[in-house]
């Protein structure tokens, strides 16, 4: 295996142990509660689903998981130091921060999306709608990558990463979008949930966005991929203490 | 041993005017000079720039002033140039949950070699580790974690080996057996740079030292040379004992003495010879029929040293 692989996959397995472990309970178990609780009741799954994925998924699980898979990958090997056993290897830093980046995406998603799809078949008794699954799948990719992008950058400023983030993801995306919503050109969330809407929109359920499908994605693109490069920039310059 | 190689009489290592500050505080300033194959001491007391100046050379931190350059190159602009680098860091920075082997072999990989399972066996038979192979690195003694950290620095047999600090923790006997195994090392062709704040153990380790001291040059060149240079400065020893006054009149009496102060059951003894003073205190302790309770040079001594050094240049 080349050494990126090799960081990546060590990266993968540090991230899924420990304590960081816990956070697989606290996902699925809301989750697989609630869908349980509302296969018996007499209610659309389709629009239980979708709801409970925007009410409770967009805007709290997927930032959180997100947040805490990335601040990890790098940040807490810089605050404990072990990060100068692969920084001290034949190995580009951008190769190294993709690496972990890549790991954070990953454990992310192995977090979440078993999840989410679990109470998605478990509400519709069976597959249910199908562009409800692939909705639900694409923004939580997409949510993923630019959550961790952000993660990553904010670990390698500052100590506080999680912290920091998290008020970005409840108080921008929550509070403020709510009552400014030009806001939402700057909001994470806002370009999951355009991307859901997008490919919902094939299938015939439609609920109002802010951001239409093209704004959403290339915005969430850009976000992305200036978090990643400037993550790129402060790992290439800076002092490891 | 890895490449690249040095073209001729080129050095490994050089350092042209190195400075380094965080604000305005000064760690190292205007520092220069060249390592070449072989066994270098980095001597100095604490805070004298030590860590500092290998990490700028690991690259782990960028000059304020000046240049570092490996094999004539900036590290910073080519990180393949680490294939022919090994580091033992300070601090204990090793992951806690895996094994000695899957710490050394995580190593390996990581340098792409080609049978990484090979090298991680080598490099901890070396450090004579494999009896506990499967241990967890959470588990280990001090000693034990730094010769875990020195396997993963050797196990792709590097051209330049970089060494912080790294007989803290180790009993004596594996102190004997990693002094052997550096200076085989050195032998063999490798660079080696070690850093101690200890006299006694550069002295068994290295022919070549650089003395730094508040983060510049003191002194460079060949051990015994600057031994001899500061042999004459006397040392401080300190003495507990069960009658310090009883004692002190043979300690003033000892050629190489220079002061003795008493005060209640300890005693301070200026000396030549911490050698000759080691060697006469437990005969004369014995004859006045007094205990031994701690018997230590001080920190201090040893920067008078330094600043002794300084004042020479």
């Amino acid at each position: 295996m080349r050494p990126t692989g090799v960081l990546l996959r060590f990266s993968l397995g540090q991230l899924l142990a420990g304590r960081r472990l816990l956070i697989v309970p606290l996902v699925a178990l809301p989750l697989v509660l609630v869908a349980v609780f509302a296969a018996g009741a007499d209610t659309d799954p389709t629009t239980f689903t979708l709801d409970l994925y925007r009410q409770f998924v967009l805007p709290v699980l997927l930032p959180v998981v997100s947040l805490v898979f990335s601040t990890s990958a790098l940040g807490a090997e810089l605050r404990d130091g072990t990060v100068t056993n692969i920084l001290l290897k034949p190995l580009p830093r951008p190769a190294i921060l993709g690496a972990k980046y890549l790991a954070a995406v990953l454990a992310t998603l192995l977090v979440l999306l078993p999840a989410v799809v679990a109470a998605h078949l478990i509400v519709a008794g069976g597959l249910g709608s199908t562009d409800l699954l692939a909705g639900m799948v694409l923004a939580s990719v997409v949510g993923a990558l630019a959550y961790c992008a952000l993660g990553m950058l904010l670990s390698l400023l500052m100590a506080r990463a999680v912290l920091v983030g998290l008020v970005y993801a409840l108080l921008w995306e929550g509070a403020v979008v709510s009552v400014a919503p030009s806001a939402s050109s700057l909001s994470i969330r806002g370009y999951t949930e355009g991307v859901l809407a997008a490919v919902l929109s094939g299938g015939g359920v439609d609920f109002t966005v802010r951001l239409g499908p093209v704004s959403a994605s290339v915005l969430a693109a850009v976000v992305t991929l200036a978090a990643l490069g400037l993550a790129v920039l402060r790992l290439e310059r800076m002092d490891i203490k | 041993m890895s490449e690249p190689k040095t073209a001729g009489d080129e050095p490994v290592v050089e350092l042209r005017r190195f400075s380094k500050w965080y604000g305005d505080v000064v760690a190292v300033s205007d520092l220069s000079f060249e390592l070449r194959p072989g066994v270098t001491g980095l001597l100095g007391p604490n805070g004298a720039g030590k860590t500092t100046t290998l990490k700028a050379i690991c690259g782990l931190l960028h000059p304020s002033q000046g240049e570092v350059l490996l094999f004539g190159r900036q590290i910073h602009r080519d990180p393949m140039l680490y294939r022919a680098i090994g580091v033992v860091p300070d601090g204990d920075r090793l992951y806690p949950r895996l094994t000695i082997r899957s710490y050394v072999r995580l190593h390996a990989e990581l340098h792409g070699l080609p049978d990484p399972g090979a090298a991680a066996e080598r490099a901890i038979a070396e450090v004579d580790l494999l009896p506990l192979a499967e241990r967890k690195l959470k588990g280990l003694s001090k000693g034990e974690r730094q010769r875990t950290k020195v396997a993963g620095a050797i196990v792709h047999q590097p051209a330049l080996l970089i060494l912080d600090e790294p007989m803290t923790g180790m009993d004596p006997g594996q102190r004997a057996r990693f002094i052997e195994l550096v200076r085989l090392i050195g032998a063999a062709g490798v660079t080696v740079l070690v850093s101690s704040h200890i006299l006694a153990e550069v002295e068994r380790l290295a022919s070549q030292i650089l003395v730094l001291v508040g983060g510049r040059l003191a002194a460079s060149g060949d051990y015994h040379a600057i031994r001899d240079l500061m042999a004459d400065q006397p040392r401080t020893v300190m003495v507990k004992v069960s009658d310090a006054r009883r004692l002190a009149p043979g300690l003033i009496a000892l050629p190489s003495t220079v002061a003795v102060e008493v005060d209640g059951d300890a005693l301070r003894a200026r000396t030549r010879s911490v050698e000759a003073f080691a060697t006469a205190l437990p005969r004369l302790a014995r004859d006045q029929g007094a205990s031994l309770h701690e018997v230590r040079t001080t920190d201090e001594s040893l920067e008078q040293v330094f600043r002794y050094l300084v004042g020479r240049r």
